[in-house]
């Protein structure tokens, strides 16, 4: 018993710290190749190649002044980041880093929990974060804010359809809705070759569901202001700032998980490809940031409702028929 | 230590369920109905029942209370409204229905005992399965009917959406 608290305990502070790590250094990801995509050089001040920069930041939001309008809804205000960086640490549990490990005569799995419902927890939760970004916008008392908080909140609700039929025909594929599970089963073929329109449609409803550009409405500067976190400031930003980033980290990691074949890779050993994967991915987030212009808000509904929408559905669709063919 | 868990989380679920009736924002209101879900939830996975747990906050308290908030959102109701509207007779038949729920409750309960218990899905098979894969197997054979059934019922619920809809325009 106490072995075995002992090893959770372990794992669940190395995770923690490695993954706050992962979500402080992709800010710095996103700073560089945001600045040499445009010709600019970044972060380069701090520490070599401004690397301690992020933790610069850190510091930086510690020490600010801590603002809350006069008439924001207090309580509200106060547990809207909260509810943000809650939802997105607790999505980190599952994440299944790689096969288990013997260190020491103990059998390790390299992630903390394999939940038998695994892949609908990351839907469920990653819902609940999204009302962090809602009532964030709606409780500072401010219109940009409103009007950022109810374009998120449309947003997501347009998305996580889609998304979710994306990630049924994984599970139909696969057969079972835990993590490592699903992971297990790509050891031949990654599921990528499988669902290939799948994974185009969780694709950009994971970037949809982010805020991140092309989709980023909610906080779109140029017409609310930055929107939803308008009024936040100090620590309460940087705690919706790191929610934001630790749900890249986790939505790459979910990619690299039903698609991309999880741990599995030749030669190098499991979590060093799980990682390899994931910052590709991240990288991918950035990257396409610096490409793509916004949407339009009605152009994104129409997006999410009338193509990803009738695609997840007819994916389904092909996916059960082919599996009834082949009789898998 | 699962009897703790449970007095504590009904307990729970009874007062967050009591705020959304007491409280005067109707946000706050709505956001103590996803607390009360969320109590709801962990009670679920007491019961070993993670599938309903997880469905419960997918559904109620992501989807429906999301939908309930961005409408209140969109309607701007920010002012608390204190007057106490005078509506007796609803709140009569109101009183009146809990009771007579109660008191059904409480027959089924005295008379049979706790359904669930004599039930064919056991601990065991769960853990011998996992619980989808028992869940899945029961509601696809025993209970195809009554799950076609309620898919029908869902989509003409989203049909007559759909209509209601279209009819403004």
């Amino acid at each position: 018993m106490v072995e075995f608290l002992s090893i959770l305990i372990i794992k669940t502070l190395v995770v923690f710290a490695v993954s706050m790590l992962i979500v402080a250094y992709s800010t710095w990801i996103e700073r560089k190749v945001l600045g040499h995509v445009q010709l600019r050089h970044g972060p380069t001040r701090v520490g070599f190649h401004g690397l301690l920069q992020p933790i610069a930041d850190g510091i930086k939001g510690f020490f600010k002044e801590e603002v809350v309008p006069d008439n924001a809804d207090k309580p509200v205000f106060i547990l809207a980041p909260i509810i943000s960086i809650a939802a997105a640490l607790s999505l980190l549990v599952i994440i299944p880093f790689g096969d288990s490990v013997t260190i020491m005569g103990h059998k390790i799995t390299l992630y903390l929990t394999d939940l038998d419902i695994g892949i609908l927890y990351v839907l469920g939760i990653s819902t609940i974060g999204s009302y962090g970004v809602m009532l964030g916008g709606w409780s500072s008392g401010n219109k940009y804010g409103v009007l950022g908080g109810l374009r998120a909140s449309a947003q997501m609700i347009s998305y996580e359809l889609s998304m979710a039929l994306a990630v049924i025909s994984v599970v139909m594929v696969s057969g079972t809705l835990s993590l490592v599970g699903i992971v297990e089963q790509q050891a031949g073929l990654w599921n990528i070759v499988k669902q290939p329109l799948a994974f185009f449609i969780f694709i950009v409803c994971g970037l949809a569901e982010l805020n991140r550009t092309p989709f980023d409405m909610p906080e779109a500067e140029a017409e609310l202001a930055c929107g939803y976190n308008v009024e936040y400031s100090s620590m309460k930003f940087a705690l919706f700032f790191m929610a934001e980033y630790a749900h890249m980290f986790v939505f790459s990691a979910m990619v690299t998980t039903l698609f991309l074949g999880g741990w599995h890779g030749p030669l190098l050993p499991g979590p060093v490809w799980f990682f390899i994967k994931t910052f590709a991915l991240i990288f991918f987030c950035v990257w396409e940031r610096s490409t793509f212009p916004r949407y339009r808000y009605d152009e994104v509904m129409e997006l999410g409702w009338k193509v990803l929408l009738p695609a997840g559905l007819l994916n389904i669709l092909l996916t059960g028929l082919w599996m009834v063919i082949f009789n898998i | 230590m699962e009897l703790i868990m449970l007095l504590l989380c009904g307990g729970f679920a009874i007062v967050t369920s009591l705020m959304v009736i007491f409280a005067k924002n109707t946000i706050h209101s709505a956001l103590w109905m996803v607390a009360s879900f969320f109590f709801m939830a962990v009670l679920y996975l007491l019961l070993r029942a993670e599938f309903i747990a997880i469905l419960q906050i997918i559904v109620y308290a992501g989807a429906i209370m999301m939908f309930i908030i961005y409408a209140i959102m969109m309607l701007n109701i920010r002012q608390e409204e204190g007057e106490k509207a005078p509506v007796r007779k609803s709140k009569v038949v109101g009183v009146v229905a809990l009771l007579v729920l109660f008191l059904e409750l409480l027959v089924v309960a005295v008379n049979k005992g706790v359904l669930a218990m004599h039930g064919p899905i056991t601990d065991q098979l769960m853990q011998k399965y996992g619980q989808i894969a028992v869940l899945s197997n029961f509601l696809f054979s025993d209970y195809l009917l009554a799950f076609e059934l309620a898919s029908i019922l869902l989509t003409a619920g989203v049909v007559g959406a759909v209509v209601l809809a279209k009819q403004k325009q």
